[in-house]
Formats: C-alpha cells, structure tokens, sequence
C-alpha cells in the first residue's frame, strides 16, 4: 500500500522549476544557439523513472508554461512537449535498459522531434525559416543528459521519490 | 506502482486530450491575453533569479574597474554632456521659435512626452521572434502598444506586459511594421521587420518614388502608436528593377537592436507630468542659484 502513496512530489516539482530557470539563463551568443533543452531534457527523465505519476499531461503543462515564459504563441511548445513525452512513456522500459550511449542517442533523436514539432507548428501559425541551426541543442543535450540523468538519479534516490 | 492505470486513463486519452488543448490554445492565442499576463506575473520572478547571473556580471565589471578607467570614462562623459548641452541650448531656441510658428498657424504644439528608462534583462525569448524583456511593468504603468526607443532611434513597441516586466518587439521582427516618412521629402511608407537584426524593408514603394541611399527615415506618427519624429532607419538599398511591381527597399535601423541594454518607454499622452517636471526642475536651478538671478 504504501508504494501508491506518492513521496517527494516537491523534489519534482523543483526540479522543473531550476530546469526552467536554466531554460531561460542568459548565456554568451557563441553557445546560445547550443543552449540545451533542460526542461524537456529533466521532463524526459522523470517519464521514465515514474511514467505512472509524471507524463503527457505534466508535460503539457511545462510545455504552456514555457510558451509563457518565452512569451511564443500559446500551445506550441505544449503541444511538441506533450507528443514527445507520448513516446518516452510509450517506450521508458526500453529506455530504461539501454547502454548510456545509447540512451543518450536516444534522448539527442527525442530533442531533434521536439524542435522540429516545434518550428512546424510555429510554421504554420506565424512563419518561420527553416535552418539547420534547429537541431544543435540536439547535440548539446546529447552531452548534458549524462550529467541530467545522474544528478536526477540521485536526487530520487535521495529523496526516495516515487 | 499502477495507481493511475487501475483508473484506466490510457496514454491514448491523454495525449488525445493534450492534443486537442494545444490546438484549443493555438487558434484562441489571441484572446487568452488576459490569462496569460497573469500566469506571467507568477513566473515573472523566474526571469529576475535568471537574469542575476547577468546582472552580477555587469556589476563585477563595475566594481572592478580601476580609478584610472573610472577618470577615463568620466572624462569621457563630462566632454559628451558639454557637446549635449550646446545642442541642447540651440534645440531649445528652435523648439521655442517652433512653437510660436505652430500657435501662429493654429497648430497643435509639440509637448514633451513622460519617459522612464528601463533595463533590458537577460533572458532568452522565443527563438523565433525578436523580443526582449524589460524589467518596468503594469505596476510602472507600462501598456500593450506603448512606444520604445533607444538613445539611436526607434527600437519598437510593448506587446505584453506582466506585473513586473513586459515584453518588446522589436522592429525588425517580421510581424513588426512601423509608419516612417523620409525626412528629406516627407514621402510616407511603412517598414516592415524582415527577421534580420539590421534590416527592415519598405514595401509596396513605387519606382517613381523619390528615395535615395542614406535617406534619412523617421516615424511619421500615422497609426497613432510611435510618435512623430523619431528616427527609425536609414536607407541602405534601393533596387528598381523593371521586371518588378514595385521598387526593393531595404533599410537598416538606427538602434543597434543586437546590443541594447538601457531604453526609454516612452508616454506620448501623458505631457504634463513631464513639463511640470521639467519646471520642477527649472525653478529648483533657479532657487539654487540666487545669484545668477540677480
């Protein structure tokens, strides 16, 4: 029984919350077309520790938030968040049990879907010009989700998150 | 460790659901303004713990200049206002002569506009458009629509405004167009943003049109939301090419939108908290200065 009751919702929470203040961190022009995705990149993990408790619709929900913080047309990050969160959930057992390298690979083919979610919706409701430049914080992500997925990992250890 | 599944939602349903919401946000973005200036008030302290780091920067930099660059700078700025000043005192000559010509002719005088200065803060924005965030917002008396200009020209308008901050668009975005007029000629026409930091571009010019590279464009106060005057851009490109309706027209504005720090929000309706400011501040120089008076 007591593994239904949900424990250390707030760490969660809270790390949402750094991720989007990462997200939006001012960063020197050199490396600010790298910036990682962090939100999606902490949302992606805590699908796949509990995709039971944290899933499409928690995603949605960052997603808004985030249109809201970048101050983008509302729905387009939620929706993109939302359809790739879809499929971490779909797949977390198979995610899960990858070697790193490959899990990383993964995560950098995951963040590549967002964005390209993201510039079509933003295509069709504003315009926008397509440039390769979309998918650099693929491969910075690629990077960043090793240190992501351990600090998380023992964050939930720690804190015995379920 | 299935609580929710013995609820039965499916991944399906949700994502259905979340699905149709994005689509129900995305077509009603418009009218959902008032939701969001107050979901961004919430987060609005989000940007200020974000923009710290930046603002830490700039202070380090301050704190850690040496006196000889302090004196360097200050030299710098004292010659600058001497130059401002002599300006100022024949614009001010000018201004008064123009205002009798005005009340002569039975035109409405210029009044000065209210304007604060307000920093921009460091934080990202929507990669696809042109914004950034200032750090005044509804509780400074910021609104949607409300004129921004740098100490160069023109450098857009408030779309969005939270509690604390709100949010500029910048001309050159492509979903910015401003009402300008050449100096030289008073041709009218409007410049549209191109998504490139230095261009705008003037559309729907025709090839009789008298313009020329260099021309000088300020806005022209047409559409009631920039006020007359205000440099905008300078002509950089002109192509009239027979095959085409119309003449290319492209532009580059005159604040260095790429490096903006500090700009001034400007309140074109509201004048005479300004002028009684400004006599405020006459009579203060005079108080303070008996001698001069005598």
């Amino acid at each position: 029984m007591s593994m239904h009751i949900p424990n250390g919702r707030w760490v969660v929470w809270l790390s949402f919350l750094v991720a989007m203040l990462f997200q939006i961190m001012p960063l020197p022009d050199l490396v600010e077309g790298f910036r990682p995705d962090w939100l999606l990149l902490v949302t992606i993990y805590w699908a796949m520790a509990l995709p039971h408790r944290y899933n499409i619709l928690t995603a949605w929900i960052l997603g808004l938030l985030l249109d809201i913080l970048l101050g983008a047309h509302l729905g387009i990050r939620s929706l993109a968040m939302a359809l790739v969160i879809y499929v971490v959930v779909l797949h977390f057992q198979r995610l899960r049990n990858f070697p790193m390298w490959q899990q990383s690979l993964m995560v950098a083919c995951i963040v590549s879907l967002y964005h390209l979610i993201v510039f079509w919706v933003q295509f069709v409701v504003d315009s926008a010009t397509f440039d390769a430049s979309l998918f650099w914080p693929a491969i910075s992500s690629l990077f960043i989700w090793w240190w992501v997925f351990w600090i998380l990992r023992r964050v939930r250890r720690l804190y015995k998150v379920r | 460790m299935k609580p929710i599944f013995a609820r039965g939602i499916s991944n399906q349903f949700r994502l259905t659901l979340a699905i149709l919401l994005s689509v129900l946000l995305l077509l009603t973005n418009d009218k959902l303004e008032p939701a969001r200036k107050s979901v961004s008030s919430l987060l609005s302290p989000l940007q200020f713990v974000a923009n710290i780091p930046g603002a830490m920067l700039d202070w380090s930099a301050e704190s850690f200049a040496t006196r000889d660059m302090l004196a360097k700078q200050n030299q710098a700025l004292l010659n600058q206002q001497l130059l401002m000043s002599e300006r100022l005192q024949r614009f001010e000559h000018l201004r008064q002569e123009n205002d009798r010509l005005r009340a002569l002719l039975g035109s409405p005088v210029h009044m000065d506009a209210k304007k604060v200065v307000a920093e921009v803060m460091e934080v990202a924005s929507d990669p696809y458009r042109h914004y950034v965030v200032l750090n005044h917002g509804e509780r400074n008396g910021v609104f949607v629509g409300q004129p921004v200009v740098d100490a160069q020209g023109v450098v857009g308008q408030v779309v969005e405004v939270s509690a604390l901050t709100s949010r500029v668009l910048l001309l050159s975005d492509p979903a910015h167009a401003i009402p300008v007029r050449v100096t030289r000629n008073d041709v009218r026409m409007i410049a549209n943003g191109t998504g490139v930091l230095d261009e705008l571009e003037l559309r729907h010019v025709a090839k009789s049109t008298d313009i020329r590279v260099g021309d000088l464009l300020v806005s022209s106060g047409l559409g009631n939301r920039f006020p007359e005057g205000y440099p905008v851009a300078r002509v950089m490109n002109v192509v009239k090419d027979d095959g085409q309706n119309y003449a290319t027209v492209s532009a580059q504005p005159l604040a260095a939108l790429d490096r903006i720090r500090y700009l001034l929000l400007l309140w074109p309706d509201v004048q005479e908290e300004a002028r009684e400011a400004e006599l405020d501040s006459a009579e203060m120089v005079t108080d303070s200065t008996p001698e001069a008076s005598q």
